[in-house]
């Protein structure tokens, strides 16, 4: 790496980035790790460099499970990256995760913005998509240490009210 | 600030003409927008010794174009900034002006946002490498702002029932307080249906939801209310002022919820504050639209209706001319053109001074129909109170409250 080709776009991973590189090449094992703060034990996404609650810079690894609920989404209809406008319409979604959710305070989870696709990599369905609606991580390979984490949709029963945008 | 509320004044306002084909560069169109707020303050060379300018790599700094209007400047700053700055630097023109940098400080944007840095991210910028943050975000095709600020509006309409059909209101309030505006780009009124049938970009946003991106240069002019007492126009007095005030999180601001707060829940009681009124006070506001879905959004987090209510709020009548307190009555990011947030300010100067260029045949002498049909008047009568809602992303946003 110091780059992945995707969809026309260089995704620049320098030597010295402390933040990325690790993440997505473990993302390569296909293993969702977030940042575990040392210190007070929190995860965080995205990998920082310092814990957000209580500022320590130790941290290590830990991996989560990789699923979750939609908590919200949007349908990109006018793709504006040239790479994308054969993809589209595609979902983009802000899964939360089930670890950690309402932690430290009833407003904060582990939050990460994905696109839903389908098992091989293509948009999910407009119709398919909901808030509420479960999904787990899979990932898609695009470089021998490198790998995007992405969600499909799985049969759990949805959380809560199921809502998706009526337009 | 307590003790600088009711100290500096904004003496001038000034811009270019709003076009898609400016034909010329951004110090050109600097120079014409600063030298029309100067004329407008009734300042010459002499006597502006400040320049402070906000821009994304798409303009030209002061010091190219401070020469061009023959000023020598005692004090000069560009940051990178795009919606929010404006507020925030007349903090920091007034912070500036206090610590004795200097005297009196023209703040400006100028931007070929349609005809060369397209503002709305297609062009070269849609290709650029990805890096650093952007890894979290450009990969998965999110890379506008509209794309990057749905979320929050798809879970404002999760939570809160709001309705497309009712945020359609606000582009409707400002097509219509376009049609009164002889500068507006888009003076055509539009219904909401026009809006719910106009096509998709990204979900829930229609093209109509969507501001404008045009080329223009905006200035205002800061100075301490003692100068201001010296000069031809009628000074507009800040009473309270909040930059860039963000939500936690400013990575990843979705990490924080609720995801459907804005900047402004953290703003509001710093500007009311400083400003010693309450929302209730304000005669008229100028929201960041943005698109249609910022501006209820700012207008629920600095408390003019409940959180929640924001769509029942926009779609009331509240925001139009003749409505309680008018939103962007000179129309707008929507509709009169891009400026990333300093029009939207000197037009509510232009409110206070009771000289909002209308279509009224003694405007420039303050002599006003009030008749808000289309093709005629936009000055809200009595103006006392306005009020800026800034806003960069959901998570960052400025303020700015002004009197008469």
């Amino acid at each position: 790496m110091p780059s992945v080709e995707y969809r026309g776009m260089s995704l620049v991973i320098p030597e010295n980035d402390s933040e990325w590189r690790e993440h997505f090449r473990l993302a390569r094992s296909h293993r969702l790790m977030l940042r575990a703060c040392a210190a007070c034990g929190l995860m965080r996404y995205p990998p920082s460099h310092g814990c957000p609650w209580c500022a320590s810079l130790r941290w290590a690894w830990r991996e989560v499970g990789g699923r979750g609920a939609i908590h919200s989404y949007e349908i990109v209809v006018h793709a504006i990256q040239p790479g994308f406008k054969d993809w589209a319409p595609y979902p983009v979604v802000l899964v939360e995760l089930d670890e950690q959710r309402g932690q430290p305070t009833e407003h904060e989870a582990l939050r990460i913005v994905a696109n839903l696709v389908t098992p091989d990599f293509r948009p999910e369905a407009e119709a398919s998509v909901a808030i509420g609606r479960r999904v787990r991580v899979v990932f898609q390979d695009l470089a021998e240490d490198f790998a995007l984490p992405q969600f499909v949709l799985t049969d759990e029963p949805p959380e809560g009210r199921v809502w998706r945008f009526p337009g | 600030m307590g003790s600088l509320s009711d100290r500096y004044c904004i003496v001038g306002v000034g811009e270019t003409e709003y076009s898609r084909h400016s034909g010329r560069s951004t110090r050109a169109m600097a120079v014409e927008a600063i030298g029309a707020a100067m004329a407008d303050a009734g300042l010459g060379p002499a006597d502006v010794d400040g320049m402070m300018s906000y821009q994304s790599g798409d303009s030209t700094p002061s010091d190219w174009v401070a020469p061009d209007l023959g000023l020598r400047l005692d004090f000069y700053m560009d940051v990178a900034g795009g919606g929010s700055s404006t507020e925030a630097l007349v903090g920091l023109a007034m912070g500036a002006i206090e610590a004795g940098m200097c005297r009196t400080v023209a703040l400006f944007r100028s931007m070929n946002g349609y005809s060369d840095f397209r503002i709305g991210g297609t062009g070269p910028r849609a290709a650029q490498p990805v890096r650093a943050l952007d890894l979290a975000l450009r990969p998965f095709g999110m890379t506008s702002a509209g794309q990057k600020f749905a979320l929050t509006f798809m879970r404002h309409m999760y939570e809160y029932d709001t309705t497309s059909a009712q945020v359609a209101h606000v582009r409707v309030a400002h097509s219509r307080h376009a049609s009164q505006n002889p500068k507006a780009l888009l003076k055509d009124r539009v219904t909401v249906d026009e809006v719910l049938a106009s096509r998709w970009i990204v979900k829930p946003l229609h093209l109509l939801d969507c501001c404008l991106e045009t080329d223009n240069a905006t200035c205002l002019i800061v100075t301490s209310a003692e100068r201001a007492r010296d000069l031809r126009p009628r000074p507009v007095h800040v009473l309270g002022v909040a930059g860039r005030v963000s939500k936690p999180r400013t990575d990843f601001h979705w990490a924080h919820g609720p995801t459907t707060r804005v900047a402004g829940y953290h703003a509001r009681d710093i500007v009311f504050g400083q400003a010693g009124i309450r929302p209730e006070d304000v005669d008229v506001t100028g929201s960041y639209d943005a698109f249609t879905f910022t501006t209820m959004l700012q207008l629920e987090e600095y408390g003019f209706c409940a959180k929640g209510d924001g769509g029942a709020y926009v779609s009331s009548g509240i925001i139009e001319l003749g409505g309680r307190r008018p939103n962007n009555t000179a129309g707008g990011h929507l509709c009169e053109g891009y400026t990333h947030g300093m029009s939207m300010v000197i037009e509510n100067v232009r409110q206070l001074r009771g000289r909002v260029d209308d279509y009224c045949p003694g405007a420039a002498e303050g002599r006003h129909t009030y008749d808000y049909s289309p093709g005629r008047c936009r000055q809200v009568k009595d103006a006392r109170i306005a009020m800026n809602l800034g806003w960069a992303v959901p998570s960052t946003g400025s303020a700015l409250i002004l009197r008469s």
